[in-house]
């Protein structure tokens, strides 16, 4: 069976052959990173966030505590100290420009921890669905396209495509529902 | 309930927009007059919040794959001992032999803990390296099977550093060689390399790491499978 998160994190300090970190970076660099390019605009900055959560979640392994919540959102709260850090890194730098706090409306631009997990919890759910469902919801909501348009591209009757994005919102829904999301 | 089986099927569209004006126009009459459909339309209106809230995170992608194995250098750059600080405060001899004590059992704890992760179940084969005659230094190598051939986690310690200097790692087969790759130490003589060879499992019987400068060659760690 597969380890725990909260397993991983305990055995990661002594384990000296990096598999555990490197477990938990599978599982959660690719969420964080999305997270931190949203915060920063910019992807070496996001990058740079990404090793330094994993190495303070390292250095700091010993004071997760899951009583307090889960690996995964403690390596969210990380990620937005790292965030804090490089804006305030960055605003001595001023050839990087990052997203600063306080330009107009950016505060909203970047999402809180709980929209950047929400949000990562659909794309894991759009991920389960069928590509035929994956693609009606992408042309309709991701590029605006309407059934008609949809239609057009690809080559389907417009009453085909209507009823494949109602049964793809459903699926939706579905897994949502499952996961927790309501 | 007359237009349900017409509508029902609209109202996916009709969440995400995509309809023809006059299509969502008698959509909205519908669900203002059936409770039914009104209900599905409520139970489908809130994913186009989800969605909106899903677009940033897909459109990043994955960050580079470099990221993975420049964390675990990081985390192996701090593994190793670190000298141990020594309290800085002048106090009379007895009062800093406590400090240093405890100082002293804590590095030997941390030690302990760091070297002593030999009870973990670790996928991959654990390999230890010794110094060849007249050599000093010691390595570890986690090896996996991958289906290119075997992927090498490779510590080393204890090697002579000098700019004109490489390490070369040989997997050795009677009559037969293949290199997993180079690398460099630190300025402490150590490293933490990922390594990949192409040789497979039971095909070669030993590990060498071989020191190269460009006058010559030599043998400093090896390892018998």
């Amino acid at each position: 069976m597969a380890p725990t998160d909260v397993q991983l994190i305990q055995r990661v300090r002594a384990d000296e052959t990096g598999e555990a970190m490197r477990a938990l970076y599978r599982a959660y660099a690719g969420e964080l990173y999305g997270f931190a390019l949203n915060a920063l605009g910019e992807r070496g900055a996001a990058e740079e966030v990404v090793q330094e959560v994993f190495t303070r979640a390292w250095r700091h392994a010993a004071t997760y505590d899951q009583r307090r919540g889960s690996v995964r959102t403690w390596l969210y709260q990380i990620a937005r100290h790292a965030i804090i850090d490089a804006r305030r890194r960055a605003s001595v730098r001023p050839s990087l420009a990052l997203h600063e706090p306080g330009d107009t409306d950016a505060g909203e631009a970047s999402p809180t921890i709980e929209q950047a997990m929400l949000g990562w919890q659909v794309v894991a759910a759009l991920e389960k669905l069928t590509p035929e469902h994956r693609q009606v919801i992408r042309l309709a909501h991701f590029q605006g396209l309407s059934m008609r348009e949809i239609a057009e591209r690809c080559d389907l009757p417009v009453g085909t495509v209507k009823s494949r994005t109602w049964y793809a919102l459903r699926s939706l829904r579905l897994v949502l529902e499952e996961m927790g999301v309501r | 309930m007359t237009g349900c089986d017409h509508v029902r099927p609209d109202i996916g569209a009709y969440v995400l927009g995509g309809l023809e004006p006059a299509e969502e126009a008698a959509v909205r009459e519908h669900l203002a007059t059936c409770s039914e459909c009104a209900a599905e339309h409520a139970s489908l209106a809130g994913l186009p919040r989800l969605l909106a809230l899903a677009a940033p995170m897909a459109e990043a992608g994955p960050p580079p794959a470099a990221i993975e194995e420049r964390v675990l250098d990081a985390i192996a750059g701090e593994l190793p001992q670190q000298p141990p600080r020594a309290p800085r405060r002048r106090l009379p001899r007895a009062r800093v032999l406590v400090p240093a004590a405890v100082a002293l059992v804590a590095v030997v704890v941390a030690l302990v803990i760091a070297l002593g992760g030999g009870d973990e179940p670790t996928p991959g084969f654990k390999v230890a390296l010794r110094p060849a005659a007249g050599e000093t230094g010691s390595g570890r190598a986690v090896l996996a099977s991958a289906d290119a051939g075997i992927t090498m986690q490779l510590w080393v310690r204890g090697l002579p550093r000098d700019p004109g200097i490489v390490y070369e790692v040989m997997c050795d087969a009677p009559g037969w060689s293949a290199s997993a790759g180079t690398f460099r130490v630190d300025s402490h003589g150590r490293a933490h390399v990922v390594l990949n060879t192409a040789a497979r499992r039971g095909e070669y019987d030993a590990i060498r790491v071989v020191r190269r400068s460009r006058s010559s060659e030599t043998d400093v760690l090896q390892a018998k499978l």
